[in-house]
Formats: C-alpha cells, sequence, structure tokens
C-alpha cells in the first residue's frame, strides 16, 4: 500500500498548471487549504469515534477522502475510504487501528506539502 | 462566446478551490458555496447561473436536495446541474437523475472529463437560451395575427377601419401597423373598365377637342 510518495506527482503537476497568469499560484492556495482544513477534521474524526457516533466519523472521514484524493494523497485516500465504509455499517470496532495508519499517513501528505511550499 | 457563470457547491474546501480554478481555466466566470443552503439561495432567482456544480453531501441540505427545489420552479431557462459524486453505484446516479440533475461527475474529478462536461452542460445552456428567444419572438408574432383574427369594425363607404383606440383609419395604414404587411398601389381589371378606361378616354377627347380649336 506505501508508496514512496504521498502526493502523487501527476496531480500535484496538475494542480501546479492551473494557475492564471496574474492570478495567486492554484497549488500554493489548495496546498495550505489543506493544512489549515485537514487536521481539524482528523481531531473530529477521533473525537466522533470516541464518541461512538457512527454518523459524524462517516461524514468527516468521507470530506477527508476528498480533501486527500484531490491531491492524489492515495494512500490516505484509500485509509479514509475504508474508514467511512465501516462507520457507514456503523462498524467503529475496527475503525480506531485505521485512524492510527490515518494519522500516520497525514503526517507523510504533511511533510511533503510542506516541502512544496518551501520550494514553490 | 460569453462567458458563461458556474456555481461551485462543496462543503469540502480543498475540492472547491481545485473544481473551481480548473473551471477558471477553461474560461467559465466561478461563483462558491459552501454548503446546499447557500448554493439554494444562488440558485433560486432570475440571476441564477447558467451551470451549477452540487456536491452530493453536504450538510444541510444535500444536491440532489437542491436540484429537486430548482425543479419545482418554472423557468424558461433553467440551470444546468451537474452532480459531483462519489457515489457510483447506478441505483445513486439513477437517483441523482431522477431529482432533476442533468449530468454526474465522479470525485475526485479528472480535469479533462470535468471540462468536457460541463461543455456539453454550456451547449445545452446556449441552445436554451436561443430557443427561449425565438419562442418569444414567436409569441409576439402571435400576439399580432390575433389582432388581425379579430372583428373589425369597417366603414361601408369608404373602408376605413376603426382602431383599438377608437380612431378611423385607412386600411393600408392599421394593417400595415398591426401585421407589418406594406401595401403597393394597382387597379383591378374591373375597376379598370369602371374608373381607369373611362377617365383615359375622357382625356382623350379633351386633348382631340384642343388640338381642333388649335387648327382653326
Amino acid at each position: 500500500m506505501t508508496t514512496d510518495r504521498a502526493l502523487d506527482p501527476k496531480v500535484i503537476d496538475r494542480l501546479r498548471q492551473l494557475t492564471m497568469p496574474g492570478e495567486p499560484e492554484v497549488l500554493a492556495e489548495v496546498l495550505q487549504l489543506f493544512l489549515d482544513e485537514v487536521p481539524k477534521r482528523l481531531r473530529a474524526l477521533q473525537t466522533a469515534l470516541a464518541a461512538g457516533d457512527a454518523a459524524q466519523a462517516a461524514r468527516l472521514a468521507h470530506s477527508l477522502k476528498g480533501s486527500s484524493g484531490n491531491l492524489g494523497a492515495d494512500s490516505m485516500t484509500d485509509v479514509c475510504g475504508r474508514i467511512d465504509e465501516l462507520a457507514k455499517n456503523g462498524d467503529l470496532g475496527r475503525c480506531a487501528p485505521l485512524v492510527a495508519s490515518l494519522t500516520d499517513e497525514y503526517h507523510r501528505v504533511e511533510l511533503e506539502i510542506k516541502q512544496l511550499l518551501q520550494t514553490s | 462566446m460569453q462567458s458563461l457563470h458556474v456555481l461551485v457547491a462543496d462543503d469540502e474546501p480543498v475540492s472547491r478551490t481545485v473544481v473551481g480554478a480548473i473551471l477558471k481555466k477553461a474560461g467559465f466566470i466561478v461563483s462558491y458555496a459552501p454548503d446546499g443552503e447557500q448554493a439554494w439561495q444562488r440558485l433560486d432567482g432570475p440571476t441564477a447561473p447558467e451551470l451549477a456544480l452540487l456536491d452530493w453531501e453536504m450538510p444541510g441540505l444535500q444536491g440532489p436536495e437542491v436540484v429537486e427545489r430548482m425543479r419545482s420552479k418554472e423557468t424558461q431557462t433553467p440551470t444546468y446541474v451537474i452532480l459531483l459524486t462519489s457515489r457510483d453505484s447506478s441505483a445513486d446516479i439513477v437517483r441523482g437523475l431522477r431529482a432533476g440533475a442533468d449530468d454526474y461527475v465522479c470525485k475526485p474529478a479528472n480535469e479533462e472529463e470535468l471540462i468536457a462536461r460541463v461543455n456539453v452542460g454550456a451547449r445545452v445552456v446556449q441552445l436554451q437560451a436561443a430557443l427561449a428567444d425565438r419562442v418569444r419572438s414567436l409569441e409576439e408574432a402571435l400576439a399580432n395575427v390575433r389582432a388581425l383574427q379579430t372583428l373589425l369594425p369597417m366603414c361601408a363607404y369608404c373602408k376605413s377601419i376603426r382602431n383599438d383606440q377608437n380612431y378611423w383609419e385607412k386600411v393600408e395604414t392599421y394593417f400595415t401597423q398591426h401585421s407589418g404587411v406594406s401595401f403597393t398601389h394597382s387597379y383591378c381589371p374591373n375597376c379598370y373598365d369602371r374608373f381607369v378606361r373611362p377617365e383615359l378616354e375622357a382625356l382623350e377627347d379633351a386633348q382631340k377637342s384642343q388640338e381642333r380649336l388649335k387648327r382653326k
């Protein structure tokens, strides 16, 4: 499941090319949004799971899947998808270990994003 | 071609921004809504954007519910709606289309596919606008035809016609105003025999008698 890159370079390259002349860089904007938004939702996901709120956990996992999918963070997207499925079925017990690997995945993604933001 | 306006409604800021950037690059004017309720507010009214990309799952009003509300109102130029969804079961797709969506795109959106589908929407919107224009001008023409089909009061002697404002107008004036018909004047064979020929003969006679006078 693990690849050497947390973010698909092809996806990142596409985002880089979306910038219009004279406008702020789309890639930088999207990466920054990701760093601002995702940790909040990761914490909320943990809270929802601790509280046994399956519907809320599914909603958050789903939205995290959307965010990571847009950056080509494929491993993170996979984990979110699995949590989403399990939570939808009310199977919260099997979510806990997945959330741990989701957090690890997020840290890998975060590291790459920070490198990208420094070089761009 | 004038740029069309697309509303992107998604509660997930990363997706929303990426989709918006893709559409801007393709030449569309983009605005955003962070949930279904605000999307509905933008889409309900005469200044609604021509196209809308609605995320299926949003807090409050979901994408299909927004479309249902939109379709319950009659308009000649309905917004073209594409649902953005990570649901790809055919039951879900059918549900979305039945709610009134025109199309759907699976998330995360592939850039080329998204633009191709939005361009299909743009074509439909432009056809619809052209059709609405055409219907409007046909309705105007029909109103004129109806005006001509009503009973027209006409003077039995001079053939003037009484118009809507109670004035007597010449037939030519009345029809020119109400139908765009214009007249050229001529005479029919009967009137030629009855009026024109006697006048011509009278003129000839007058000419002959003048010549006779000159010779004397």
